[in-house]
């Protein structure tokens, strides 16, 4: 049985006094999947989800959240934290999560109950009774979260959650997210932490200047960005002949105990093992060999600066 | 549905679940009862005054003065004291204060026998004329040089109660060859004209007597003549028995201009409640969170029924407050003072309170949308004022219509401006006892509906746009200054 895409945006647009903040944008966020929605600010990430939510109107393109368009009943199954985030500070902590879960279509006892549970579990259960205002920044932040998820939504999108956070509720944020996933919802977040994303995400779409330039797996993300290989020798000897082969060489002065370094950017298909099997057989006395790992930093600052939509083998 | 019920049962709570709401909703009849017992504070907190009279003509003009305040005063305080005796006495002991009091003439005696009869000891200085008790004194100089320092307080007068200040002085002169006396008053006090008035009203009735005596009539046919006074009975011709135009008949009149203002107070009142909390909900940054939960028209129905609640919260307690104090004071006054007893029963309409919360439902809707249109453009309440200032003056005109045409109600003016939809509500309130055609009311009514329905429609585009930041108070600037638009971005 096929299952519809959490969300699903074909030919999305949207210009404001003349300036087009989304540029004829598609991608689907597939059920389960965690995704990541990357891109610098002004990329057109936040009117995207808005758009996808609804809450603006597209000049062109559609967006549907299940399947069918983000009308109110579609959205008692969403669970979103906007960028721009805030609480009544005058309610108490439950007040507040108990009305947002009302008007996610819980009942008033449920709403209650339900709040004080999430409240304990997130260890703020001494601070039910207590009015906002009088929470500190991370308590209220984790308030905020909660409404968001109260409800027990089968997609949840996060608008930069980690901004604001500090690292001790970051950690904590970034444990919701998997334990949520770990429950079968599906998430899409952006965010500018590309540490984060890398840890987990499956899935990332990337933006930039109101287009999509990336849509697919990281691992496919992380392949547009080539590997680095760090050698270090004992001798001054030009090597550089050896490694042309296998891509960009160029030399990066001596380590602290006065090895000679030279990096490798990797051309595509090469494994590091290639060159390493080379340096061995040309007899080239090695003090350090040392495969660099590609960053989705790197990919994103690579896709972001190149500006052109790029698509990898397979993806859309 | 649900969603509007939950937004407005939240704006609702914000604020009767405050202690704020409830002392402000104590505060109002709080203050009308400080602000009708005013008068009474003012008039018992009037000082004794002194003065003195130089009568440079010789012919006893001064005598006249001070037996002309003196009957004066004495008159209003009987006055006083017959209604203290009408609210607080049976009719015998009313008899028995009245007569203690008309017992004595000349002294105060009377007057603290009277209120030891009528059981108010001690508040003799209630009952003395508006302006205060004047007693007359000895003047210590007999010109105005001399009396200067008294009048300016560097002197004062010994009398057996202690020193005193002189509060004026009233020169009477006759200049050559003129006819009638002449009356110089002097004060440091330019604004209290009780005393100068009495002076003048003395004099004027003592020269008048003196002219009809000359002409040979006694002192009983002038009181007499003075007396005289044609019957006037006024009617109108709408009615169907013969009763006379009384205060009653204007009580609906005063009744609608008074609800009219109410109105204006109220719509202007609560749609800044609107204002504010949307501008902290902005500033808390909570519209976004809301608004991928409910529809932007669901959040602002909400709002303007969860503010609309709270203003009927207020309605309802001070109506039943007012129905409680009027049915009191009806049942009261009825035996003491038929006229205002009468007046209070014209006074209440129930038709005119009805279409008055209906104008109110209406008028605060489409004001409420404005300002919570233009709230939503708004990062603070200081942007907020800047827009809002075109918008209360607009909100204004129609009040200062009120005041100028109550007189004229019906005059074309008025007529004309009762079909601006917006200022509807506040002139056809106060129109409606004079009885305009039922085509003017349902045209201005049906106007007035499309009005709002437009209004909506275009509050609710704007707060979207506002709401979520893709438009602000500069673009309203731009619109008007018609620059070239600025960009936008995410």
């Amino acid at each position: 049985m096929m299952t519809s895409p959490a969300l699903d945006v074909e030919g999305l647009a949207k210009t404001f006094s003349g300036f087009p903040a989304v540029r004829n944008v598609s991608f689907s966020v597939p059920a389960g999947s965690i995704t990541g929605f990357l891109g610098p600010n002004g990329a057109g990430k936040t009117t995207t989800l808005r758009m996808a939510l609804g809450i603006i109107r597209p000049d062109a393109g559609q967006a549907l959240l299940f399947g069918q368009p983000p009308t109110v009943r579609a959205l008692d199954r969403v669970g979103f934290l906007p960028e721009e985030r805030g609480v009544y500070r005058k309610m108490t902590a439950e007040q507040v999560i108990a009305l947002f879960a009302r008007l996610k279509g819980m009942t008033a006892g449920d709403a209650r109950n339900r709040a004080r549970e999430a409240l304990e579990r997130f260890g703020l259960g001494a601070s039910a009774g207590k009015k906002v205002k009088e929470l500190s920044k991370g308590m209220a932040q984790k308030v905020q979260i909660i409404a968001a998820i109260i409800h027990e939504p089968d997609f949840i999108i996060l608008d930069e959650p980690f901004s604001g956070l500090d690292p001790v509720n970051q950690a904590m944020l970034e444990e919701v997210i998997l334990e949520q996933a770990a429950a079968g919802r599906t998430i899409l977040f952006s965010t500018h932490v590309m540490a984060q994303a890398e840890r987990i995400c499956d899935r990332i779409v990337l933006m930039t200047r109101g287009q999509k330039v990336f849509d697919g797996k990281v691992d496919e993300a992380l392949a547009v960005v080539p590997r680095l290989v760090t050698i270090g020798v004992d001798s001054p000897d030009d090597i550089s002949a050896l490694l042309a082969r296998f891509g960009e060489v160029s030399q990066s002065g001596n380590d602290p105990d006065g090895a000679f370094l030279w990096q490798v950017a990797l051309n595509a298909g090469i494994d590091p093992q290639h060159v390493l099997r080379a340096c061995v057989e040309a007899g080239v006395r090695l003090t350090r060999f040392e495969p660099v790992r590609p960053h989705l930093h790197d990919a994103f600052v690579r896709l972001v600066s190149a500006g052109d939509p790029l698509q990898p083998a397979g993806g859309q | 549905m649900r969603a509007i019920y939950l937004i407005a049962r939240r704006e609702y709570l914000s604020y009767v679940a405050t202690w704020g709401f409830w002392l402000s909703l104590a505060s109002v009849p709080l203050f009308m009862l400080v602000g009708a017992a005013i008068p009474a504070l003012v008039q018992s907190a009037q000082p004794v005054r002194h003065y003195v009279i130089i009568d440079e003509t010789g012919t006893g003009l001064d005598g006249a003065i001070q037996r002309f305040i003196e009957r004066e005063g004495r008159e209003q305080t009987r006055a006083a004291l017959e209604a203290a005796a009408l609210v607080s006495a049976d009719a015998q002991t009313r008899e028995r204060a009245l007569a203690a009091f008309d017992a004595d003439p000349l002294g105060q005696e009377g007057l603290d026998e009277a209120l030891a009869i009528l059981g108010m000891s001690g508040n003799a200085e209630m009952f003395d004329a508006p302006g205060g008790r004047l007693i007359r004194l000895d003047a210590p100089a007999r010109t105005i040089d001399g009396l200067r320092p008294y009048l300016t307080g560097e002197r004062r007068v010994a009398t057996p109660e202690g020193s005193r200040s002189v509060f004026a002085a009233i020169f009477i002169s006759r200049e050559a060859g003129a006819e009638l006396p002449l009356i110089t008053y002097y004060s440091t006090n330019v604004t209290e004209q009780a005393l100068a008035g009495a002076a003048r009203r003395a004099l004027r009735e003592h020269v008048r007597e003196e002219a009809l005596a000359a002409r040979g009539l006694d002192p009983a046919e002038i009181r007499a003549l003075s007396s005289l006074e044609p019957e006037m009975r006024n009617l109108n011709p709408a009615t169907v028995d013969d009763s006379e135009v009384g205060a009653a008949d204007w009580a609906p009149f005063i009744v609608a201009v008074i609800l009219a203002i109410m109105l204006w107070t109220a719509i202007f009142s609560v749609a800044n409640m609107l204002l504010t909390s949307l501008i902290e909900e902005k500033g808390g940054k909570i519209i976004e969170l809301l608004l991928s939960t409910v529809r932007v028209r669901d959040l602002l129905v909400g709002k303007l029924l969860g503010v609309a609640a709270v203003s009927f919260t207020l309605f309802a307690v001070w109506g039943l407050i007012g129905t409680i104090v009027l049915m009191i004071a009806g049942t009261f006054l009825q035996g003491i003072d038929p006229e205002i007893a009468s007046f209070i029963a014209e006074a209440v309409q129930p038709g005119l309170f009805l279409a008055a919360l209906g104008y109110f439902v209406v008028g605060y809707l489409m004001y409420g949308a404005i300002f919570l249109a233009l709230g939503s453009l708004c990062e603070t309440l200081h942007d907020a004022q800047t827009l809002m200032s075109p918008l209360i003056l607009v909100l204004m005109l129609p009040l200062m219509i009120l005041v100028f045409a109550m007189r004229s109600i019906d005059s074309l003016a008025v007529q004309i401006v009762s079909w601006v939809p917006i200022w509807t509500p506040f002139i056809m309130i106060a129109r409606l006892p004079s009885e305009p055609p039922l085509w003017e009311i349902a045209g201005t009514t049906a106007v007035m509906l499309v009005t709002l329905i437009l209004v909506l429609w275009g509050a609710a585009s704007v707060f979207q746009q506002g709401a979520l930041g893709h438009a602000n108070a500069d673009s309203v600037k731009r619109v008007f200054s018609r620059r070239k638009p600025v960009q936008d971005q995410e």
